[in-house]
């Protein structure tokens, strides 16, 4: 378990790997961009699952597995309409112009999964830097299901472990608007673990 | 995850699954039902979440049964969904809804309840509903048609 200072202090660690993803997915949109932490947080399983809402309806998520000294996974998720909608703002189409999970909508989405979750990694990874640490995301894995069946299979590893479970959750903006897009980072355990390792000579005075 | 719930007189119980097994029990007689939502396979010593272990899930909510049948006999069969392998990972949690479903059948077969229905494996999530007035187990996958159990 992580105590209150440390998850502060593990909050401006993730901040710092947002502003990178900030400037990536910026540029990526060529559009004004900004994602923010929202969360650095301990929670019991059943809140856990909750995190990407209680819909009844599928969402779709882009799944980087982490390998390295961090493993796990970060998850860029988005409703239908808000993931949708990246593939219009990519291909300068108007909003609503893609209606469906296509190959060309599936694409868009994972690449942008990439540009942002490894800029997002590579600022942690910097900062890890004079401990030798490496960060090595896997390509996304493009999968369409319900939002508490992705985060179970995503918790799952944390609940082998305990019921409470650290994630971290980001939210968007884009052109100043909130996007319904959210980027979680789930470690395993033993990365949990890590990341306390980490925090005397990488992150500042609270 | 790892919750249990019984009802009866028409109640339904709902509950959403990745890797995790749902396991309902039904006594048609009673038309009364449970359902619980088995995160692993093995508990490792006493937990506050017995639905979250297979060895501990089947007791606890065969107890609970219990005491809503109010001292009847319960004669109950079982049905199972999820166990699904998502994320297209690999390693121990890409076993871990086979090692579930295992887990739970090992269970039901000691406590010598029949399995009626599976839904199992995959890649998907699942969502399970179990209706305690016909014991009817409804399991839909994003995107796909309703299949009754």
């Amino acid at each position: 378990m992580l105590d209150p200072r440390q998850l502060t202090q593990l909050h401006r660690l993730f901040r710092t790997g947002a502003e990178q993803a900030t400037l990536a997915l910026s540029r990526w949109l060529d559009r004004p961009a900004r994602i923010t932490v929202e969360r650095v947080e301990q929670l019991p399983l059943n809140q856990a699952t909750d995190v990407l809402g209680d819909s009844e309806s599928p969402i779709a998520a882009c799944v980087m597995q982490l390998q390295g000294e961090l493993q796990g996974q970060l998850i860029l998720a988005f409703d239908d309409a808000s993931g949708l909608g990246l593939t219009d703002l990519l291909l300068g189409h108007p909003l609503g112009t893609a209606e469906s999970w296509g190959e060309i909508e599936r694409s868009a989405a994972q690449e942008t999964a990439n540009i942002v979750g490894c800029a997002y990694l590579n600022a942690l990874s910097r900062l890890a830097a004079g401990q030798g640490k490496e960060l090595l995301p896997d390509p996304p894995h493009f999968v369409r299901d319900y939002p508490q069946a992705l985060l179970q299979f995503a918790l799952m590893n944390q609940a082998t472990h305990g019921d409470v479970v650290f994630l971290t959750e980001t939210r968007f903006h884009i052109d100043g608007s909130p996007v319904n897009w959210n980027l979680l980072l789930i470690p395993d355990t033993p990365s949990v673990e890590r990341l306390r390792d980490w925090l005397p000579r990488e992150a500042g005075p609270v | 995850m790892g919750e249990l719930a019984v009802c009866q007189k028409g109640e339904c119980l709902r509950t959403l699954l990745g890797s995790c097994l749902g396991v309902a029990l039904y006594d048609r007689r009673l038309k009364l039902g449970g359902l619980v939502h088995v995160v692993l396979p093995q508990s490792p010593g006493p937990s506050e979440l017995p639905g979250k272990y297979a060895d501990t899930a089947i007791p606890e909510l065969l107890r609970q049964m219990r005491l809503l049948a109010r001292g009847e006999p319960l004669r109950t069969v079982a049905k199972l969904a999820g166990g699904a392998n998502m994320f297209n990972s690999s390693g121990s949690l890409a076993t871990i809804g086979e090692q579930n479903i295992k887990a739970v059948e090992r269970q039901l077969e000691e406590w010598k309840i029949p399995v009626l229905a599976r839904h199992l494996g995959g890649e998907q999530g699942r969502r399970m509903l179990l209706d305690s007035a016909t014991g009817l187990v409804t399991v839909e996958i994003a995107g796909l048609e309703p299949t009754v159990l």
